[in-house]
């Protein structure tokens, strides 16, 4: 048995009002428009966070930008720094193979004997450095290898055998830094010149200099 | 709770604690009730398992008058109880000449949706036709009709352009400045329907101010919470909810059936008054004085036969009818039958359905079957039958 077959009631579900006192119709909106005023409060700090940062991320790009460009800047200074310092090494390289010749050349016209006449006195060419090797773009700053060898071609004429030998001796001891003792004699033959009626005698000696090297 | 989104378009909120479903404290109040001052109320609270009463009494009644017209609902008292009957939820029976309540078939109640207000003025105005809402099919009462129209509608519309839908079992409709609401009976294609004209309804809904407790969960028609005022009697549920009563009111009476807790009949008693008619017949009859009335009726030192048996006897000759429509139609037998509202000479009346009927009428005390709180008096139960019935409805108890 159920009193609800019983129950003709009149009033409507809408107009059934709460007794509670915390009214759910005043309650409601209010909650609503706390969490409306909530939410925008949250948006404005969420939109003026976005802007702050938008702001911060752009003056980041803008001082990378700046920076990137110092940096290429510091980059290629660098490069070119080193460059130069390589250039320096090598200049370095050059200066360590400075030859001194001057000395032993103002000796050695003390110990020329009287018999003797040079006609030459030169020193070969060195062997040409591969400065531009294939596959490279920028020529090597050089020089190529570390040691470079040449020779001194003393020539001249003389009236015998001994002034030379003489000459020779000479230079054995004393002219480290122009020859050294390793020598080839590569002509010793009548010339058609003739002094005194008499007939003189050209010669060529190639003397092997010291090594030239090319080191710090 | 209605939420207005656009011009034509509104949503509804419900809110679980919105609706009288689950109600266990609740205040049953009986308004306006023909000679009595005070508004009768009771306050059922359901409590381990049973239904207690916690305070029954008289409430003051609310500043000014129920109103007759629209024009008088802009005065709106607010209503406030006294702590013993502050329960959430407050049931409304409201006794109004402008009521309906009724036993009716769909067409009927359709009828009386289409006709309204504005027919029952019609009526009343010369050369209308008094037969046409009289209801054929109709048993029970129609009491007096407002002579007012709605506002609008009544007035925009005419009765016989628009059939109106028939309202959905335990829903609320408002039709021609009328409010319906209507419950099918145990018996195919007959229903029972209440309507209150809508400015009543409305007047009474904002009664109770929001916040306060109690607030109006139900608003009854005083004859329809009457109807459920035995639902929680002993002998009633021991006979599974299959009875036949006589309710006696001031003004009227009324016979109402059931079978198996569901309603099958209600009716007033045509040709015959109240218990005030009876006080009147016996006072004038037997020449006493009213106090002494009552002790006349409860004492057997002088027999009020002569004064009581021409009241008693067209009630007892339509419960007789009943008997017999219940026991053809339905099958129900009984051995006895309630006799409700009835303060002195109960045993009068049983006497006398006995010789005519073989019929015993039993008279309990209204409040049989619950349980009384401290200090509550059952003595004037009687008096509360109304406001009993309202609460009983009103929270929907189940037994």
């Amino acid at each position: 048995m159920k009193a609800s077959s019983f129950h003709l009631n009149l009033l409507r579900q809408n107009e059934v009002l709460s007794s509670s006192p915390v009214r759910l119709r005043i309650m409601l909106p209010v909650g609503a428009t706390l969490a409306c005023a909530g939410l925008l409060v949250w948006w404005g700090v969420l939109f003026t966070q976005i802007i702050l940062a938008k702001t911060q991320a752009q003056g980041i790009e803008d001082d990378l930008t700046a920076k990137n460009s110092a940096h290429a800047e510091a980059i290629q200074k660098r490069d070119l720094a080193r460059e130069l310092k390589l250039q320096l090494e090598q200049l370095e390289y050059y200066k360590s193979g400075v030859r001194s010749i001057g000395e032993p050349l103002a000796k050695f016209a003390e110990v020329v004997p009287l018999r003797v006449q040079l006609k030459e006195m030169s020193i070969t060419p060195p062997k040409p450095q591969v400065l531009m090797p294939p596959g490279l773009k920028v020529p090597l700053f050089g020089p190529t290898e570390n040691v470079e060898t040449q020779k001194l071609v003393i020539a001249g004429l003389t009236t015998k055998e001994t002034p030379v030998v003489s000459l020779m001796e000479s230079l054995e001891n004393g002219f480290e830094k122009l020859v050294t003792s390793e020598h080839k004699i590569n002509s010793f033959k009548q010339d058609n010149a003739e002094i005194d009626g008499r007939k003189l005698l050209s010669f060529e000696v190639e003397y092997t200099m010291p090594e030239r090297r090319f080191a710090k | 709770m209605k939420l207005q989104l656009t011009k034509d378009k509104t949503i509804e909120i419900k809110f679980p604690s919105g609706g009288a479903k689950s109600v266990s404290d609740i205040t049953g109040v009986e308004l306006f009730s023909p000679g009595e001052g005070e508004c009768p109320a009771i306050r059922l609270v359901h409590r381990k398992k049973s239904w207690h009463v916690a305070a029954s009494g008289f409430v003051k009644p609310p500043d000014g008058e129920l109103p007759m017209r629209w024009e008088d609902t802009p005065h709106q008292p607010a209503w406030e109880f006294p702590r013993d009957f502050a329960s959430p939820h407050a049931a409304l029976a409201i006794n109004s000449p402008m009521a309906t309540f009724a036993q009716s078939t769909a067409d009927a109640v359709v009828q009386d949706m289409t006709t309204g207000l504005a027919a029952q003025h019609d009526e009343r105005q010369p050369g209308g036709d008094k037969s046409s809402s009289d209801g054929k099919r109709r048993f029970g009462i129609k009491r007096e009709q407002s002579t007012q129209l709605a506002p609008k509608p009544a007035a925009k519309q005419e009765p016989s352009a628009r059939k109106p839908a028939f309202p959905s079992s335990g829903m609320p409709v408002s039709e021609n400045g009328r409010r319906f609401v209507v419950r099918p009976m145990s018996e195919e294609n007959f229903h029972l329907c209440a309507s209150l004209p809508e400015f009543q309804t409305l007047w009474l809904s904002r009664l109770l101010p929001e916040g306060k407790r109690p607030t109006a969960s139900s608003i009854q028609v005083a004859e329809s919470a009457l109807m459920a005022s035995i639902l929680l009697q002993p002998e009633f549920i021991a006979a599974d909810g299959s009875a036949l009563a006589i309710f006696a009111r001031s003004d009227a009476t009324y016979l109402a059936g059931y079978k198996k807790g569901e309603p099958v009949l209600w009716r007033r008693c045509p040709g015959v008054g109240g218990i005030l008619a009876m006080r009147d017949a016996v006072r004038k009859t037997l020449g006493l004085d009213e106090e002494l009335v009552d002790s006349v009726l409860n004492e057997s030192l002088i027999d009020p036969r002569p004064a009581l048996e021409p009241f008693v006897r067209p009630i007892l000759g339509q419960l007789s009818l009943s008997l017999d429509y219940l026991t053809g139609k339905h099958g129900l037998k009984f051995d006895h039958a309630f006799l409700m509202g009835v303060d002195a000479g109960a045993s009068h009346w049983s006497r006398y359905a006995e010789e005519s009927l073989h019929l015993r009428l039993v008279s309990p005390n209204p409040f049989d079957g619950l349980a009384l709180d401290k200090g509550v008096d059952a003595g004037d139960a009687s008096r509360h039958l109304i406001a009993l019935g309202a609460a009983i409805a009103g929270a929907e108890v189940s037994a």
